[in-house]
């Protein structure tokens, strides 16, 4: 390990450093690293053939990335992995709602307006059998900036003005879920209701009639302004749950709003939690197999271990179905590191780490799994001995981890590094020496000997004068350089990354970079990939990711004793939104679809030099994985006039200038993105979220009163009425036609193509309807549609609940629900289903009865916690409910009374 | 709700600066700029003039980064524009973002010379004299790198004699940085003088005027260099490194293998233990684990201190290592690797491994059971010597 005798013309001032004013040499452009001094260069142009080696560059062999698609030379070449079963679950992750628990009256699921599907704990979807699995999920690309802040305000302000959007929020909230937000308030205030229509009259003034009530905001439910006038009766509604609704829903629920909204403004403003990358290359047996391993899933919590087969001249593809790991929380990072002959895999979760070791067949097989309670922020294996782990908790703790020995602390300090910084992030490396490890968060980059006393330690980097920094500036990354045992770099460089810069440093002489070069990435650089060189003694390729998936290539030099340098001038290569141009002519919505998940943010990285001997050049092919959870990967060939570039003497040669781009789609790249496409458009769109139900409560009510005629006249009654009132007869109205015949769903004929291809077309399944149109034989395709119908009706009819009572007990589907166990909320308790006929024929009046039906039935299915839905109601409901039946229906037996739970609320 | 969204609005160093709204956390994001734009907030909205050269900046620099010259070249005709911006913060900060970024395309485009290089530096040095001396450095640089040692000089004499009114003071550290070049050109002739100088007989009716010329110079650079080391600073931090410091910070330095041989040179007892622990330290670092000059001392040197009674010295070593020196040198693994690659390292290591772990270590035995004619009678001396001097107790052996 030879120290670099000289270094780049730069000036250190003694004395303590940070405190001298030192020059910002920052204002150096790029190719000042491109200088030399004049005597060597002819030595240089001795050996030219020397120097085009040494300087290869890489360059993009297509415009854009590709996405990976399924191996075509079939799955009898290769088994696949046959591991699906074997490695155990981790344990469930302590869910962050906890803090919500005691309030019922909002869980966080019921904010699902904020909820982006990544960090739900949604249940995937089951993927179709032979589809390609990486778009099994449909994508969501969650909040934006759109959604959380404060549009409008102060117009004649200087500079924008970032606020956050509260009334905006709890507003929607409260259309959206007004079920969640006053239905507790319904129970509290039960006992000051009277469910019974007009006629009687109360004989207390606090206690009012839910008719008159109801029937004054049913004209102008749900989506007319419900403030447009304020009758006496709602005025006294509202002065008397004024004090319950002013003080504790809107404080309760604007503070946990806030709260949540803080957390995703800084969530969308800097998402650390892939810091890292959670996409690994693990070599296989020969140089043309590996696998890749990765998070899938909506949920990104099933790592998939997929094969991928590297043909030389052709695209890399995936190789048979991968093997699964089913994981109880969203995979994060994914680390991958081969020691004396042995491959590991450490994973991290947000509260769980987990390390795998792949055996002789190329299998893993979980070594230890870990707990970290405080949640886990970084997770690095040691490239110096096997089966050492380094893991750091946002407690501030830093510990060395080996299954065998398990968990050493080695650091441990919950206050930032430098200075004070709000930030738990914390990252841990290792470093030329096995026993030293580095500490980082935002601040500062610290070594510390796992053997020392605790706390020692010297700083690597500093946020601070000696790197130039500029105000504001946080790490982003740290990464050790020394994993890859070549020549080129020395084994002690580590590599720091903040918003503008990224910086080498050189363990041996901490806090002075080596080498400084800003970036200019437009979002936050959380991935970087050092690469092995082309060939043996050429530059090595730096790869920088950033979180929007902008990549750059940076070319590094520093062989023997020499300073780190950049060789040639930085590079970007094309991002997944390049490859737009590659896919075929959509429909727009379609395209919008297809835009929306190439944005997705990229969240991993990997790269590969194929070994191959017949392969006449190098090649490199990068691999990345967006958060929508598709992989796609990019070749990268030598660039082929790299040894002009870099001549950079007085030149005549021109014929090489202005040399276009050469890389162009090949059509086996674009039949390969239309294949790709065809997979994703086969998922389905995500389920809509819950919306509010449009029910007015007008002729609910008004038909209480026709209920005591007799059946016959019952239907003349409502068709009389309703043409008095000149308005619309509605299904509902009549209620009781039987529900064993539906109306047969309108066939359609040839003259109806049109409508239903503009039908499906919106719906995004224009292309597949096309496809069937022409390969239809006697429209086995149109089949399926019409079971869809009747249920649609069905469940209509079971929303009135009028006729049949095992009709009742099945949950109402709304016409674009996919079953209730496809969606990501617990199973819902219906309505119905706890006030059935049945249970109510027994004692209550009938007029009482039938009341209390429709009025249940109209309610929004309730979506609290599923503990209130099945165990008996708390003591203070069940008091409720207690005085109210004294009150008014003594006749209803015990038993019953944990199944009916008091509902209020509107 | 108040209070957070003051928090938010965070302290802005210029109200112009569109890319620095702050959050009250302290951190500077670069990209909120575009979450702000993609929500029509209040707030005064960007010129059209500023909206256009922005985007026009944006893919200057995008083709800088696709190594589009030619396209990035015609960008850049349309940024000079942006000196007319009456914003006067970005009318100042102009200048340098031009230069940045048009030095770059002359630089690597194919059909730039130095001519149109000079040009532009020189046009440049005069916009916003703020840059007078950056330009001017990195101008020389650019020259030297091409040979042009005259013109570099004259370029670095004319910025160090360059006065601006009350900029002149803010010439700071830089100057220094000037000079310094300025210096070593002088060096640099005043030796290829010297070598002319050398060549010349004395007789010779040049020599005379030569070697005034070699005085001149001499003298030149040394009025330099000698105002520039009054000045306290790291010039080069490893003209002054010592030895032993270096060892305090750089254990792993390959000097220090010849510190070794001269510790144990020593006469010293306290040297010859200092000696161990230089060994100890190299080869923990993972640069140097294949350096078989570091094992074959370590080897040579474990046996010498084990037959000078000097066990402690070695435990004391060996105490914090042997929980990880195992697996990291003298695995099964590193046995096979090394004696296929280097069959005198794996001897070495093989040697240690005995001396440290017992004849039972794998590694010992590993290198033991292979046949091979030449090492045959190495290893059977190495396999003597583990028996008598190895440190650990044969019947506890690993």
């Amino acid at each position: 390990m030879d120290f670099p005798h000289s270094l780049r013309p730069a000036l250190f001032m003694t004395g303590p450093l940070g405190l001298s004013d030192i020059p910002d040499l920052s204002f150096m452009c790029s190719w000042q690293h491109a200088l030399t001094l004049p005597e060597t260069q002819p030595q240089n142009s001795e050996n030219g053939a020397l120097h085009v080696t040494k300087d290869l560059l890489w360059e993009p062999a297509t415009p854009g990335p590709l996405p990976m698609l399924p191996s075509l030379i079939g799955e009898s070449l290769i088994p696949p992995g046959s591991f699906h079963t074997a490695p155990p679950i981790l344990p469930a992750a302590p869910t962050p709602e906890t803090f919500l628990s005691l309030l019922s009256l909002c869980s966080l699921r019921a904010l699902g307006c904020l909820q982006s599907p990544r960090a739900s704990g949604c249940t995937p979807v089951p993927s179709p059998a032979l589809s390609v699995t990486s778009s099994s999920d449909p994508w969501d690309p969650g909040l934006t900036a759109r959604d959380l802040l404060f549009r409008g305000g102060y117009r004649y302000r200087r500079r924008p003005r970032v606020v956050l959007d509260v009334t905006e929020q709890i507003s929607r909230f409260l259309w959206d879920h007004g079920d969640v937000a006053f239905a507790p308030l319904g129970k509290l205030m039960l006992e000051n209701f009277k469910l019974e229509g007009a006629g009687s009259r109360t004989k207390k003034t606090t206690v009012v009639s839910v008719k008159k009530l109801l029937q004054d905001l049913g004209g102008h439910q749900p989506w007319g302004c419900p403030w447009a006038y304020l009758s006496n009766r709602q005025r006294r509604f509202s002065i008397l749950g004024g004090p319950i609704l002013g003080t504790s829903v809107a404080s309760h629920l604007a503070e946990l709003l806030h709260e949540e909204l803080v957390l995703r403004w800084e969530q969308l403003l800097l998402d650390e939690a892939c810091t890292g990358g959670a996409l690994a290359w693990v070599p296989g047996r020969t140089p043309q197999f590996g696998q890749l391993v990765y998070p899938a899933g909506g949920a990104l919590d099933r790592l998939h271990f997929q094969e991928v087969v590297l043909s030389p001249g052709d695209s890399p593809q995936f190789l048979g179905n991968p093997g699964r790991i089913q994981l109880q929380g969203p995979v994060r990072q994914v680390v991958t590191c081969t020691v004396q002959g042995e491959t590991l895999l450490a994973v991290r979760s947000d509260y769980h780490c987990a390390v795998w070791k792949f055996g002789k067949q190329w299998q893993p097989s979980l070594l230890q799994a870990m707990q970290v309670e405080k949640g886990a922020t970084g997770i690095s294996l040691s490239p110096h001995l096997p089966g050492e782990l380094a893991i750091c908790s946002r407690s501030g703790a830093v510990c060395l981890w080996s299954p065998e020995d398990g968990l050493q602390q080695v650091y441990k300090d919950p206050e930032t590094l430098v200075f004070r910084d709000s930030s738990s992030w914390r990252w841990a490396d290792f470093t030329a020496h096995p026993r030293v490890l580095t500490v980082g968060d935002r601040t500062g980059v610290k070594m510390v000997d796992t053997q020392g006393p605790p706390g020692c330690g010297l700083l690597l980097f500093r946020v601070g004068a000696e790197a130039s920094c500029q105000k504001g500036e946080r790490v982003l990354l740290t990464q050790y350089l020394g994993h890859s045992s070549s020549e080129c770099l020395p084994p002690t460089l580590h590599l720091v990354c903040t918003q503008f810069s990224l910086y080498l440093v050189d363990e041996r002489l901490p806090l002075v970079p080596m080498l400084k070069w800003n970036h200019g990435l437009p979002s936050p650089l959380l991935l970087a990939r050092l690469l092995p060189p082309p060939r043996p003694g050429c530059v090595q390729p730096l790869l920088l990711g950033g979180q929007g998936g902008q990549l750059q290539l940076l070319h590094l030099a520093g062989e023997g004793a020499s300073v780190p340098r950049l060789a040639g001038p930085p590079q970007s290569l094309p991002s997944r939104t390049d490859s737009l141009p590659a896919f075929p002519l959509l429909e727009p919505k379609i395209q919008w679809r297809l835009q929306e998940r190439l944005k997705a943010p990229t969240i991993g990285l990997a790269a590969v030099v194929p070994p191959l001997p017949s392969a006449p050049t190098p090649g490199l092919v990068l691999f990345q994985l967006s958060a929508a959870g598709d992989v796609f990967y990019q070749q990268l060939r030598p660039q082929a006039d790299s040894d002009h570039r870099r001549d950079s003497g007085p030149r005549s040669d021109t014929e090489s200038d202005c040399r276009a781009p050469t890389a162009s789609w090949t059509s086996q790249d674009t039949a390969g993105c239309s294949q790709w496409l065809k997979a994703l458009l086969k998922v389905p769109l995500a389920p809509p979220v819950w919306t509010a139900p449009t029910f007015t409560h007008r002729q609910l009510l008004g038909s209480i009163e026709l209920r005591r005629e007799e059946e016959e006249g019952q239907r003349l009654d409502v068709l009389r009425k309703a043409m008095a009132q000149g308005r619309l007869l509605l299904q509902r109205d009549l209620g009781s036609l039987p529900a064993a015949e539906p109306p047969p769903a309108p066939e359609s004929g040839p003259e109806d193509k049109l409508s239903e291809r503009l039908g499906e077309a919106w719906a995004g399944r224009g292309a597949a309807w096309w496809e069937r149109q022409q390969g239809r034989t006697s429209g086995p395709g149109r089949q399926p549609r019409r079971p869809k119908r009747r249920t649609q009706l069905s469940s209509t009819f079971s929303l009135s609940g009028h006729m049949d009572p095992s009709e009742d007990t099945s949950p109402p589907h709304s016409p674009e629900w996919p079953p209730a166990d496809a969606l990501p909320q617990p199973p819902m308790t219906p309505p119905s289903q706890e006030l059935t006929p049945d249970a109510c024929a027994q004692g209550v009046p009938a007029e009482r009865r039938q009341m209390l039906h429709d009025y249940m039935a109209k309610l929004p299915p309730q979506r609290g916690t599923p503990g209130c839905a099945t165990t008996p109601p708390s003591s203070q409901a069940s008091s409720v409910w207690t005085t109210r039946s004294q009150q008014h229906t003594p006749i209803l037996s015990g038993s019953q009374r944990p199944r009916k739970k008091p509902r209020m609320g509107f | 709700m108040s209070d957070f969204s003051e928090e938010l609005k965070g302290p802005v160093t210029d109200d112009e600066v569109e890319t620095s709204v702050l959050t009250g956390a302290g951190m500077h994001f670069p990209w909120l700029q575009t979450y702000v734009e993609t929500v029509a907030i209040g707030g005064k909205r960007k010129k059209d003039f500023a909206q256009t050269t922005s985007a026009c900046l944006s893919f200057v620099q995008e083709a800088l980064l696709k190594h589009q010259w030619q396209q990035a070249a015609e960008y850049m005709y349309s940024y000079f524009q942006t000196l007319e911006d009456s914003d006067s913060y970005k009318r100042q900060a102009a200048p340098e973002i031009i230069w940045k970024l048009g030095s770059e395309i002359l630089f690597y485009h194919p059909k730039s010379n130095v001519e149109t290089f000079n040009t532009f530096a020189d046009r440049m040095k005069n916009i916003g004299v703020m840059n007078y001396l950056k330009i001017s450095l990195q101008h020389a640089l650019y020259l030297l790198h091409h040979g042009m040692l005259e013109d570099a000089k004259r370029n670095l004499s004319e910025a160090e004699t360059w006065r601006h009114g009350e900029n002149t003071s803010s010439r700071g550290i830089l100057i220094n940085l000037i000079q310094a070049y300025k210096g070593l050109l002088q060096y640099y002739t005043w030796s290829k003088k010297k070598m002319e100088l050398s060549k010349l007989d004395k007789d010779d009716y040049a020599y005379n005027a030569v070697a005034q010329d070699v005085f001149n110079h001499s003298w030149k650079t040394s009025a330099n260099i000698s105002a520039l080391i009054k000045i306290p600073g790291v010039w080069d931090p490893f003209v002054k490194s010592y030895v032993e410091i270096l060892y305090q910070i750089v254990p792993s330095h390959k000097l220090m293998l010849e510190f070794h041989t001269l510790l144990r040179k020593s006469e010293k007892e306290e040297h010859h233990k200092l000696g161990l622990e230089v060994l100890f330290g190299v080869l923990d670092f993972a640069g140097c684990t294949k350096n078989i000059t570091a094992w074959k001392y370590l080897a040579k040197y474990l046996k010498k201190t084990l037959m000078g009674n000097h066990l402690a010295w070695v435990q004391d070593e060996w105490n914090s290592r042997k929980n990880w020196w195992p697996s990291f040198h003298f695995s099964y693994f590193w046995a096979k690797s090394d004696w296929k690659e280097d069959t005198a390292l794996a001897c070495e290591k093989a040697f240690v491994a005995g001396l440290l772990l017992g004849k039972g270590c794998r590694y010992f035995r590993y290198i033991l059971k292979q046949d091979h004619q030449i090492l045959g009678k190495k290893i059977k001396r190495m396999k003597r010597s583990v028996k008598k001097y190895s440190i650990v107790n044969p019947r506890l052996s690993y």
